[in-house]
């Protein structure tokens, strides 16, 4: 058995998972549920973490979007994210983590394009627009079904 | 009765003196604290403009009072404290108009005492036996060729359909409401079912509709108007009960769901700091701050947006700002 950090939060969050499998009838539908659950996530972690306090009041460029997330990452995570990607996609800033914290020692068969940790989609989604930026935040790859990499795509607007 | 829950807005609207729900004649027919000197002049407004009526203020001693007129029957009348800001005093009365918007309010009796604490009570059992005796749904007509979009829709017209309760259909923001079989006679300016969405809905129905095509989503469509989703999923539970627009219907369980729930448990923020350190237009939020509102119901409040809020509160942790955890 892999050793979990945090069992107390993955327990939880599997809870979650599971409460909004079974209550949507599409995965498009539970990414998104996933999603809105992370953006009342951010709320609360914007309110009670430093994050504030450790960026800037505005954030315009992609580089101050990347820098908004390594502390992000830093205050929930105490890491930084594996890989910053601001140069394949016009307009988008991916985030990539290869030991994401949310699915750890998670595998899904048959569920391709499900976003396990859509959650964190929806809390990045949230802190961009206390920083008066908008875009729209989604799980690109997750390890929880197969891929190498968990992928959040920051498509700014 | 939605009625009284708008007007319970006034009441307890602390810059709200009092306010009287008029017949078009002028007359009070229900009143809280309206000062009774102030009636011949709102008396006199009103029949200076009788059907041109729009919405009105009158400046006064008292306050600011602003006529706004509810339906082709009522006038809807509220004094505001005199320091009251106009622009303020008139989007409080739009936003009550706005929770009105849905209720079909029926026409006053003949003959009434004016402003008796009883006319609602008389106004309610009005519009229930109206309720009762009204007639069946009218046959809707065929849609005219022109404003078919649907082939379906223009074939037979729906027969006799059994209306199911708006409140059966189970609408949440990522519902994807597509059109129903009566969606091109809702969208006809002659049909019947398009004067009762005017009456209940006035033109925001239509706007909805217009963006139904199967592929947007409720919060989608939201988007789009600038509206709340919730505002969007009344309408669309209303057009479902209508077999205008087709969502998935709620059932038992969803029902039982929402009854059996607890309550809810919120994080309201307490500011426990020193306010007059609090400088610029902040401190209206951070005064809200008393461990009793959420960030959501603060931001109804002001009129700022959310995030904005959260914006705010957050700037403030560091000078004495809580979350304090509770339920409701």
């Amino acid at each position: 058995m892999v050793k979990i950090e945090n069992p107390l939060l993955l327990g939880l969050y599997a809870q979650t998972v599971d409460q909004v499998l079974s209550s949507t009838s599409s995965i498009d539908e539970a990414n998104q549920r996933l999603r809105e659950i992370g953006k009342e996530l951010g709320s609360q972690v914007y309110l009670n973490s430093e994050i504030v306090e450790k960026t800037k009041e505005t954030v315009t460029t992609r580089e101050d979007v990347a820098k908004l997330i390594d502390v992000v990452f830093r205050t929930l995570y105490n890491k930084r994210p594996t890989d910053v990607d601001m140069d394949t996609a016009r307009g988008s800033v991916r985030i990539a983590d290869k030991d994401c914290i949310w699915c750890q020692d998670v595998n899904l068969e048959g569920m391709r394009g499900f976003g396990y940790c859509e959650v964190f989609s929806g809390m990045i989604e949230a802190i961009l627009e206390f920083k008066d930026v908008q875009a729209k935040v989604f799980q690109e790859a997750s390890r929880a079904t197969g891929a190498d990499n968990c992928v959040w795509n920051i498509r700014l607007n | 009765m939605d009625l009284e829950r708008a007007l319970s807005k006034l009441r307890f609207d602390d810059q709200v003196i009092g306010y009287s729900l008029m017949t078009k004649a002028g007359r009070p027919f229900v009143s809280f604290a309206f000062p009774d000197e102030l009636f011949p002049r709102v008396k006199d407004s009103i029949n200076l403009y009788k059907s041109d009526l729009r919405l009105m203020t009158i400046d006064t001693d008292r306050g600011l009072v602003v006529l706004s007129p509810v339906d082709e029957n009522w006038i809807l009348t509220v004094l505001y404290v005199p320091e009251l800001q106009l622009g303020l005093a008139i989007a409080k009365t739009k936003n009550v108009l706005r929770l009105l918007e849905g209720v079909e309010l029926p026409p006053p009796p003949e003959e009434f005492e004016d402003a008796a604490e009883d006319n609602l009570q008389v106004l309610e059992s009005i519009a229930m036996k109206a309720a009762a005796t009204e007639a069946p749904p009218p046959e809707p007509e065929p849609a005219p060729a022109e404003a078919l979009s649907e082939p379906s829709a223009t074939a037979d017209a729906p027969a006799e359909t059994e209306v199911t309760s708006p409140e059966s259909f189970s609408v949440t923001t990522t519902t994807v409401p597509e059109r129903g079989e009566a969606y091109a006679s809702a969208l006809s300016l002659e049909s019947d079912l398009y004067s009762e969405m005017k009456s209940a809905y006035r033109n925001f129905g239509f706007d909805v509709l217009m963006l139904v095509d199967g592929s947007k989503n409720v919060e989608e469509i939201a988007d789009t108007m600038f509206q709340s989703t919730e505002r969007v999923s009344d309408l669309l539970k209303w057009a479902a009960s209508r077999k205008i627009v087709t969502v998935p219907e709620g059932g038992e369980e969803a029902v039982a769901a929402e009854e059996a729930a607890m309550g809810r448990f919120v994080k309201c923020p307490k500011f426990e700091g020193d306010l007059s350190k609090i400088q610029g237009p902040d401190i209206e939020i951070v005064k809200l701050c008393n461990g009793s509102l959420t960030p959501e119901q603060i931001a109804e409040k002001t009129g700022v947006a959310h995030p904005k809020v959260i914006q705010i509160l957050a700037k403030y942790r560091k000078y004495g700002m809580r979350m304090i955890g509770k339920t409701r």
